[in-house]
């Protein structure tokens, strides 16, 4: 067999071929690792080993009695939710003026919007490191200045600090979406709108956001998502005893070595987050029905 | 139409602009903060800094462990590019053009890592690796980077191909090119741009991530993320910021080689 019919056929063909080496990959370098991160929260492990005939359901069961885990589930949600309706609070503004912008404004705010992302989220969290922290934080500091303020805020290694920063992390992720949406939509019926008398505002709320219902329950879905297994902002702007479930999966795994539990944690973690992310999206596509139905 | 608002369109309209503009200015502020403090002469960190000097630029590029971490930083990416770009641009064409049986499942399983923190990943790959007795090494990093962006890849090589005429490639058939001519004179030229923007993405998001890193990376030579992320954890010397305005600096220089391009409108989608 010559290989010119076989390069043709990978080339051309309509076949899976060209797919098999990634599917394969993702095989061997996700789909196995994540069936052996779900049963190391079964067994007993030493030294990264299975211990032989130690299958129990007991490190799960004793996870679940944990008030602990509930407790830390809980901040862990709340925060992610709080987060992601400022995100959306914040972004769909930003997003709308973008559609209404023209040229070079177009240009400076996608720049605005992109950039972020090109910069690490450990650079991000240094930052507001530097603008929350102590007495010298910039924000203490402008708030002395101006005399609004007699003693230093405690902003840094608080509930405040965590929000602040992950709301100003993923804000991007929320605004992409949003943007091409918002860009790209059909303004005949807002014109409709406004011809039979109702107001800017009226429109704005009765026509252009029922519209984008669906960008905003996908922004919400993944920032959710993103917020809730954080680990990395809550450690640096939380302060050292400020833990969320995401918190201790690091920690048990890298800090205290119990992969045991830490491989429990992390499938608690990745299914509650996919449990709400599934909430959010059929809340979203209920929404976005209803709206049709009344339209 | 917009001369006679009404006053509640007027309140409106402003509170929109307030919030646009503070948003805005919250995403761009912090990196900006960054790289004024980075200048600060003296050994602490303050805002507006009391002066200018590149000490810090000089104490970082003095400094072996950092200078190593970027080394191995650099490889690691361009690593994770190239493996993502050899698998993910060839399934790519099998995800848009492919006409097979479970076609719709073989896509969801490749874009599935996006669904995946990057710490879930990290973890399975170091508890996958040791059942093996494999140890957490730059290796084990750049396999499980690869699986991380591996999606980037293929989302912009899809979104490209799908825009692409086939009656080109056709066209080019007719005129008498082979399959593999037509491949790389018609089809591979026109997916250029998007190829470039992918590589580049992989790259800078291999260069910055560190929730796969801190689980996967060795413990002698480690990335630059993981370097950061202990020094941010426990210091706050201007050192810190005049690395991150170095790498704020490089993800601007691609960012500019994208915008030239391929637009920054694609990059988000």
């Amino acid at each position: 067999m010559s290989s010119a019919p076989l390069l043709r056929r990978i080339l051309h063909g309509r076949g899976i071929w060209p797919a098999v080496p990634a599917l394969a990959y993702l095989f061997v370098f996700l789909a196995l690792p994540m069936l052996t991160l779900l049963a190391f929260g079964f067994v007993t492990i030493d030294r990264g080993r299975i211990v032989a005939d130690t299958w129990t359901l007991g490190y799960l069961e004793a996870a679940l009695a944990d008030d602990l885990v509930w407790r830390l589930m809980w901040r862990s949600f709340w925060v992610a939710a709080v987060s992601s309706v400022l995100t959306l609070l914040l972004a769909y503004p930003v997003a709308y003026l973008f559609a209404e912008a023209k040229g070079i404004w177009r240009t400076l705010i996608l720049v605005a919007v992109v950039s972020p992302l090109l910069t690490s989220a450990l650079v991000r969290a240094y930052a507001w490191i530097v603008i929350l922290g102590g007495r010298r934080g910039l924000v203490n500091q402008t708030l002395l200045s101006l005399g609004l303020i007699e003693q230093p805020l405690r902003i840094l290694n608080t509930d405040w600090a965590v929000l602040i920063g992950m709301t100003q992390i993923h804000l991007p992720f929320m605004i992409l979406p949003l943007l091409a949406v918002l860009a790209e939509r059909d303004r005949r019926l807002e014109e409709a709108s406004l011809n039979l008398g109702a107001s800017q505002t009226g429109t704005f709320f009765r026509v252009v956001v029922p519209m984008s219902v669906p960008a905003i329950f996908a922004g919400l879905a993944l920032v959710f998502a993103v917020s809730y297994t954080n680990f990395i902002v809550p450690q640096l702007l939380g302060g050292g005893s400020y833990s969320t479930l995401a918190v201790q999966v690091y920690e048990q795994t890298i800090v205290v070595l119990d992969w045991t539990r830490g491989a429990v944690l992390a499938t608690i973690l990745l299914s509650t987050c996919f449990a709400f992310v599934l909430a959010i999206v059929a809340f979203g596509n209920r929404l976005a029905r209803w709206n049709e139905s009344a339209a | 139409m917009t001369k006679n608002l009404a006053p509640i369109d007027r309140i409106g309209r402003v509170v929109l602009g307030v919030v646009a503009a503070f948003s805005l200015l919250l995403l761009v502020a912090p990196s900006l903060i960054v790289v004024a403090i980075s200048f600060e002469p003296r050994g602490f960190i303050a805002f507006p800094p009391s002066g200018f000097s590149l000490r810090w630029y000089e104490h970082v590029f003095a400094n072996r462990q950092l200078t190593d971490s970027v080394v191995v930083s650099l490889w690691v990416s361009l690593a994770v590019a190239g493996i993502t770009l050899a698998l993910g641009v060839p399934a790519a064409f099998a995800s848009v053009r492919g006409t097979f049986a479970g076609k719709a499942a073989a896509n969801a399983f490749l874009l599935a890592p996006q669904m995946m923190p990057g710490m879930v990943i990290g973890i399975a790959s170091l508890f996958f690796g040791a059942y093996f007795a494999f140890r957490a090494s730059n290796a084990m990093l750049i396999l499980a980077l690869s699986v991380f962006c591996l999606p980037f890849v293929i989302r912009i090589a899809m979104a490209r191909l799908a825009g692409l005429d086939p009656r080109l490639d056709e066209a080019s058939a007719n005129l008498g090119a082979g399959k593999l001519e037509t491949f790389v004179r018609v089809t591979l030229p026109q997916l250029g741009p998007a190829l470039v923007a992918a590589a580049a993405f992989t790259f800078i998001e291999a260069f910055d991530n560190v929730t796969v890193a801190l689980f996967t990376s060795d413990v002698r030579g480690r990335p630059l993320p993981v370097e950061l992320y202990y020094l941010v954890q426990y210091d706050s010397t201007p050192a810190i910021a005049a690395i991150s305005a170095l790498e704020i600096g490089l993800s601007f220089a691609i960012m500019l080689v994208l915008a030239r391009t391929v637009g920054l409108e694609r990059l988000g989608r």
